[in-house]
């Protein structure tokens, strides 16, 4: 005898996805409410005077945050699409080998680490500059440290630049590589093969790798705090800074909401774009 | 056989509950203070006191970890919970004034022997809020000023030669501002006591005027000038570092810290420290019970014993370089000379009276550091 859920197979559906929508409503939706409404809470009642002030104070922050990570995003665009484009062109297997081995460390350290080298690697005596200058190629007066805004830039490009690479080398592997050969046979350098025939193929992934990145990035609070935690510096210091030193959750919370609408833009296009891809 | 295995069960039940007692700590902080209590404090107070176990719990650095532990109670007092998870947490100057207003903490100073043994006025009032009897210091830190003195023959004795030398020499001077550690934060305050045109011991004292903050325009212009001679750094752990690797000749750092570092050699021995004149902030740590802590006799022993002048020595002097907690004189009879004098080679006591300022109270800290991010950063 067929029991009362198969008759209702809706009902059925509603069953099994209850769960996910439970866990999603209880630990996603419920903590971005409290947030949202925390946002507008003031000792006065209700009102839009935590957005006022995280203007007054925080509106160089907030460029900057815009700046630095899409500085960062960019440049991890370049630095994957070099990769993953020497990987499916490269002609040397031994260097293609090495690339590929290598490549993928820094996935698998936290951002805090990076924060930690970038800040030994890049300071004015860092491990970089006293290599330049043993190298002969820096003059020891002339050595500056980076441990600011290029800091910042460097040390999310390294740690996201694999990431990226990874989804961008998969996509160009699963291309038909007949276009490739075609264009070879005619004559194109391999930057024009990368550029013409392999970068458009791969855009949509490109660009899914690189939202993902940037909404990554904007979260992100130990890095700034270690390479760079000076005015200006990203929004995730200053909210981070309104809870600890002032236990004032009000106004974290509108600069949370000004970094989501900043990150919630971003996403947008991610979800136009890939409910394009659907139709 | 279902009954034997019942009454495993049962006795594995009872069994685990079997051992005297556990004291669970909860300590804000670097790890230091999470070994303190592993490695010394707590294997000698169970050794004292055979079958109790020390649990520690480190919530974290800076005012973030005291934070956490004082959403820890009142998380636990919203709920209504009889007997709280918690039984001794070391908290920040800040946070004990707050805790007491809640009433989330007994008053068991005057329970212990060390009780009698702190008179200093940290331990009564907690940054305008009083905490008499509720607290007991568990070290004082210091921020002083930290130089190369073969860069600097004469260190700053005050903040206007501080001034003339950033002026002299761009970029020799780092600090951390006040997003990246108290130490900075010390500094600006610093700041204020020397150029704010109020009155620097109703910033320290009370009561809060809301007309006080308006006093401190020129000394956060002139701030902001002197912000663009010096290097700033990322960090307390960032201003030593590059003290270490000699990008930056001077800056502000914490006693305890300097002196660890060196010890451990990451900083050159050579590196020597200043307070100057009219001073800097330093403040103590402090041990809280909680009022419905489970184990409130045995919590009372355990603070008892890491303020005996014997363990201040031993403990927070000798192996962690900060200053006791109970007054000075009781911890210089259990040390020995040559680590006493280490630890004020380079501030001496007369000079840790005179310049060693509390950090404003807490209304005045707040209005300070918002005034820092809106005239100083913007």
């Amino acid at each position: 005898m067929p029991n009362s859920l198969s008759r209702h197979p809706r009902l059925a559906a509603l069953a099994l996805v209850t769960p996910a929508l439970a866990m999603v409503a209880l630990f996603f939706l419920l903590p971005l409410l409290a947030s949202v409404v925390g946002a507008f809470e003031t000792p006065e009642g209700p009102g839009l005077a935590n957005f006022s002030k995280a203007f007054a104070l925080y509106s160089r922050d907030m460029l900057f945050t815009l700046a630095i990570i899409g500085g960062a995003t960019l440049l991890t665009g370049l630095g994957a699409v070099a990769i993953a484009g020497y990987l499916t062109l490269g002609e040397c297997p031994l260097a293609v080998a090495a690339l590929r081995w290598l490549y993928r460390w820094p996935l698998f350290i936290p951002f805090i680490v990076v924060g930690q080298i970038a800040r030994s690697f890049l300071a004015k005596n860092g491990l970089m500059n006293n290599a330049l200058i043993g190298a002969g190629l820096l003059d020891p007066l002339s050595a500056t440290g980076m441990l600011d805004w290029r800091g910042l830039i460097l040390a999310f490009a390294w740690k996201q630049i694999p990431f990226v690479a990874l989804l961008v080398a998969g996509a160009m592997a699963s291309l038909d590589r007949g276009g490739i050969e075609a264009a070879r046979n005619l004559g194109a350098s391999r930057p024009r093969i990368l550029w013409e025939i392999l970068l458009p193929q791969v855009a949509p992934s490109l660009l899914t790798a690189l939202i993902l990145s940037f909404v990554t990035m904007m979260s992100v609070l130990s890095v700034p705090l270690m390479v760079a935690s000076q005015s200006p510096t990203l929004l995730t210091v200053d909210i981070a800074f309104r809870i600890n030193a002032y236990r004032d959750y009000g106004l974290a919370n509108a600069l949370g909401m000004i970094s989501l609408a900043i990150s919630a833009t971003v996403a947008w296009f991610y979800l136009r774009h890939s409910l394009r891809e659907k139709r | 056989m279902k009954k034997t295995l019942l009454s495993l069960l049962c006795l594995g039940l009872f069994a685990s509950a079997a051992p005297a007692a556990e004291l669970t700590v909860l300590t804000a902080g670097d790890q230091n203070m999470v070994d303190y209590v592993n490695d010394y404090l707590g294997p000698l107070f169970e050794k004292q006191n055979p079958g109790t176990k020390v649990r520690v719990v480190g919530t974290g650095p800076g005012d973030a970890g005291s934070q956490k532990i004082l959403e820890r109670f009142e998380a636990q007092a919203k709920a209504s919970t009889a007997k709280w998870d918690t039984d001794v947490a070391v908290v920040h100057e800040k946070f004990a004034g707050p805790m007491v207003e809640a009433a989330y903490l007994a008053s068991y100073r005057g329970k212990i022997a060390s009780g009698k043994l702190v008179t200093r006025t940290n331990a009564q009032m907690a940054l305008g809020t009083k905490v008499d009897g509720y607290v007991m210091p568990m070290f004082n830190s210091q921020t002083a000023i930290a130089y190369n003195p073969a860069l600097i023959k004469t260190p700053p004795k005050s903040y206007d030669e501080i001034v003339a030398f950033a002026q002299k020499h761009p970029k020799q001077f780092g600090y951390n501002g006040i997003k990246g550690g108290a130490s900075g934060v010390s500094f600006v305050m610093g700041w204020i006591y020397a150029y704010g045109e109020g009155s620097a011991e109703k910033l320290m004292n009370g009561p809060f005027e809301p007309a006080e903050t308006q006093k401190w325009g020129k000394a956060l212009k002139a701030l902001k000038a002197f912000n663009a001679n010096v290097t700033l750094t990322p960090g307390n752990a960032g201003t030593l570092d590059m003290l270490a690797r000699g990008e930056i000749a001077m800056g502000p750092v914490w006693v305890d810290m300097f002196l660890s570092w060196q010890r451990n050699g990451q900083l050159p021995p050579s590196l020597k420290l200043v307070l100057p004149a009219p001073g800097m902030p330093g403040q103590p740590m402090h041990y809280v019970i909680p009022a419905k802590s489970a184990n409130v006799a045995l919590a009372e022993k355990f603070v008892a014993l890491a303020t005996s002048p014997e363990v201040q020595a031993e403990g927070i002097v000798k192996r962690f370089n900060w200053y006791p907690g109970i007054d000075a004189q009781h911890v210089q009879k259990a040390l020995d000379k040559a680590t006493w004098d280490k630890l004020f080679i380079d501030v001496p006591p007369a000079d840790l009276a005179r310049y060693g300022k509390p950090f404003p109270i807490a209304p005045y800290n707040n209005a300070i550091l918002e005034a820092y991010e809106r005239e100083v950063l913007n």
